[in-house]
């Protein structure tokens, strides 16, 4: 599984992005995306914003879960209280899809299954409580990018504990 | 127990406040006499009502050469430890409280009442302290009583010392 | 003895609660909106931050003297060193810095800060000169030289290494400069 993480702010406008690949089932923690995928994948996470509109108000949760799909990308979204978006795209590895079915559930494999969507709620989780820590520096404006290393390499710890 | 006067002196030596308990003096010869035998006679003056303000400075400017002289001498004999606490003269006794900001407060009170350090003490914590100091509009430095004189202090100064008397 | 006995005082002082956020928040807006009015000229940033905290400090020692019921003075400076570490560090931000690295005269000595309730979440502004010109917590070197002055000593304090900076320690500097005498009445004309 290949993962693009971004954070998008009360604009719409990008605050911070970052791309891993699982580390569960033996993976090295390195994405797969190919070049051209790298791309597309900015545009598709942002395409689900429409979407993100629409769920919003429905569930009540900061946590809105799978609420987009498109071929093979799996997009899931944290909503915070101030209306800023942590957006997760997920797109499992041909080759896992289709080799592992006994593991079929499990975090890495099957994006939709209760496990990983589990896992990925908390690696938002704990995305969201350092993210707090991260606009709560007094050097830090609304809508800003988030430049802090400090804050990238966390959101690596939590990809690396969760996904 | 009667409270007559109290001040207070900066660490600039200024008087920045002084209050007056007594009676305020009458005009009249006569009864003036009558007034200054009834009222303790200030420290140094003997006769003269006190009457203006700058006989009132001169008061404060006089306390304050006395008590520094006596402050300094007895830390002198007694060593920098020691501090000066009241004196008392025929008529009146005068109590003396320094902070370590250098904050000095005198109270003159008649001859029979115990040692008020403690109430000059919880003057300055729970008056000087709160009201004075922690007002963020009230100046560091008070020349002349700037920002001494406001009304919660005052209020509550005189509010503390009726209570004792 | 006397620094157990400034220990205890620290411990048993009470004082009001306030949010550590409130703190932070307060304090960083302060230092951000300074960085941002002096167009990130930080040595002036550094300046009006050890300008506020001189005026601080000569209000908050007659708190620290009323609170503390500390009735004598100092001895010496190394009393004072413990004083302020032990009692006036404990009972305003709830931290005992450690003290450290007298010289031999006993008129300098440091403040290690293991933990500076000013600088949580902080990260300094990456223009590649906060990092050396900045100090965050500036402030506090002009709260201690405001509060000794009034209680007449006259010193000098600055940072030399902070943890925002990439520092591994928090440390300050203060140096004794003279006591100050008691001032004179003037005389009479």
């Amino acid at each position: 599984m290949s993962y693009y993480f971004a954070i998008v702010g009360t604009q719409d406008n990008p605050l911070f992005e970052y791309e891993f690949g699982t580390s569960k089932q033996g993976g090295d923690g390195q994405s797969r995306f190919t070049e051209q995928a790298r791309h597309l994948n900015q545009f598709v996470l942002h395409s689900s914003l429409d979407i993100v509109e629409e769920v919003q108000w429905t569930s009540g949760q900061l946590y809105l879960k799978v609420i987009d799909k498109f071929f093979n990308n799996y997009i899931s979204c944290f909503m915070t209280a101030g209306n800023v978006k942590l957006m997760l795209l997920h797109q499992p590895t041909a080759v896992a899809a289709g080799a592992s079915t006994r593991n079929s559930t499990s975090v890495g494999v099957n994006p939709t299954s209760p496990q990983t969507e589990e896992a990925i709620k908390n690696f938002f989780t704990e995305v969201y409580e350092n993210y707090v820590k991260a606009i709560m520096s007094p050097f830090y404006k609304v809508n800003m990018e988030i430049q802090s290393p400090v804050f990238r390499q966390r959101v690596a710890a939590a990809g690396r504990k969760y996904l | 127990m009667v409270v007559y006067s109290f001040y207070i002196f900066d660490r600039h030596t200024e008087c920045i406040y002084s209050k007056s308990w007594l009676p305020p003096p009458t005009s009249h010869d006569g009864s003036a006499a009558a007034a200054a035998a009834a009222a303790p006679p200030p420290p140094t003056t003997t006769t003269a009502p006190h009457t203006t303000a700058s006989d009132n400075n001169n008061d404060a400017k006089l306390i304050f050469g006395t008590v520094f002289s006596l402050r300094n001498m007895v830390r002198k004999l007694g060593g920098d430890d020691d501090a000066f606490v009241s004196f008392r003269t025929a008529h009146y006794k005068l109590h003396y409280y320094e902070t370590a900001s250098s904050l000095r407060l005198v109270m003159l009170t008649d001859t029979a009442t115990p040692s008020m350090r403690n109430v000059l003490h919880q003057i300055y914590i729970n008056l000087w302290v709160e009201y004075v100091v922690k007002n963020p509009l009230s100046p560091v430095e008070h020349r002349g009583g700037r920002g001494v004189r406001n009304e919660l202090f005052e209020l509550g100064l005189d509010q503390f010392v009726r209570g004792l008397m | 003895m006397a620094s157990s006995k400034a220990s205890r005082l620290g411990e048993e002082t009470r004082m009001d609660k306030v949010n550590a956020e409130l703190v932070v928040l307060t304090y960083g807006t302060i230092v951000a909106q300074l960085c941002k009015d002096f167009d990130s000229d930080y040595v002036e940033v550094n300046k009006q931050l050890d300008k506020m905290g001189y005026n601080i400090g000569l209000r908050l020692i007659e708190d620290y003297l009323a609170k503390s019921n500390t009735v004598r003075r100092c001895a010496n400076f190394r009393e004072t060193a413990e004083m302020i570490a032990k009692v006036g560090f404990k009972i305003f931000l709830n931290i005992t810095p450690t003290i450290t690295n007298w010289t031999s005269d006993g008129k300098q000595f440091s403040l290690v800060f293991d933990e500076n309730p000013f600088a949580d979440f902080v990260e300094l502004p990456d223009d590649g000169r906060a990092q050396d010109e900045l100090w965050y917590s500036n402030i506090l070197c002009g709260v201690l030289r405001g509060a000794l002055e009034m209680v007449q000593m006259q010193v000098e304090a600055h940072f030399i290494s902070d943890v925002l900076r990439g520092n591994d320690t928090t440390e300050m500097r203060i140096s004794l400069i003279r006591y100050i005498d008691d001032e004179l009445p003037p005389e009479d004309d």
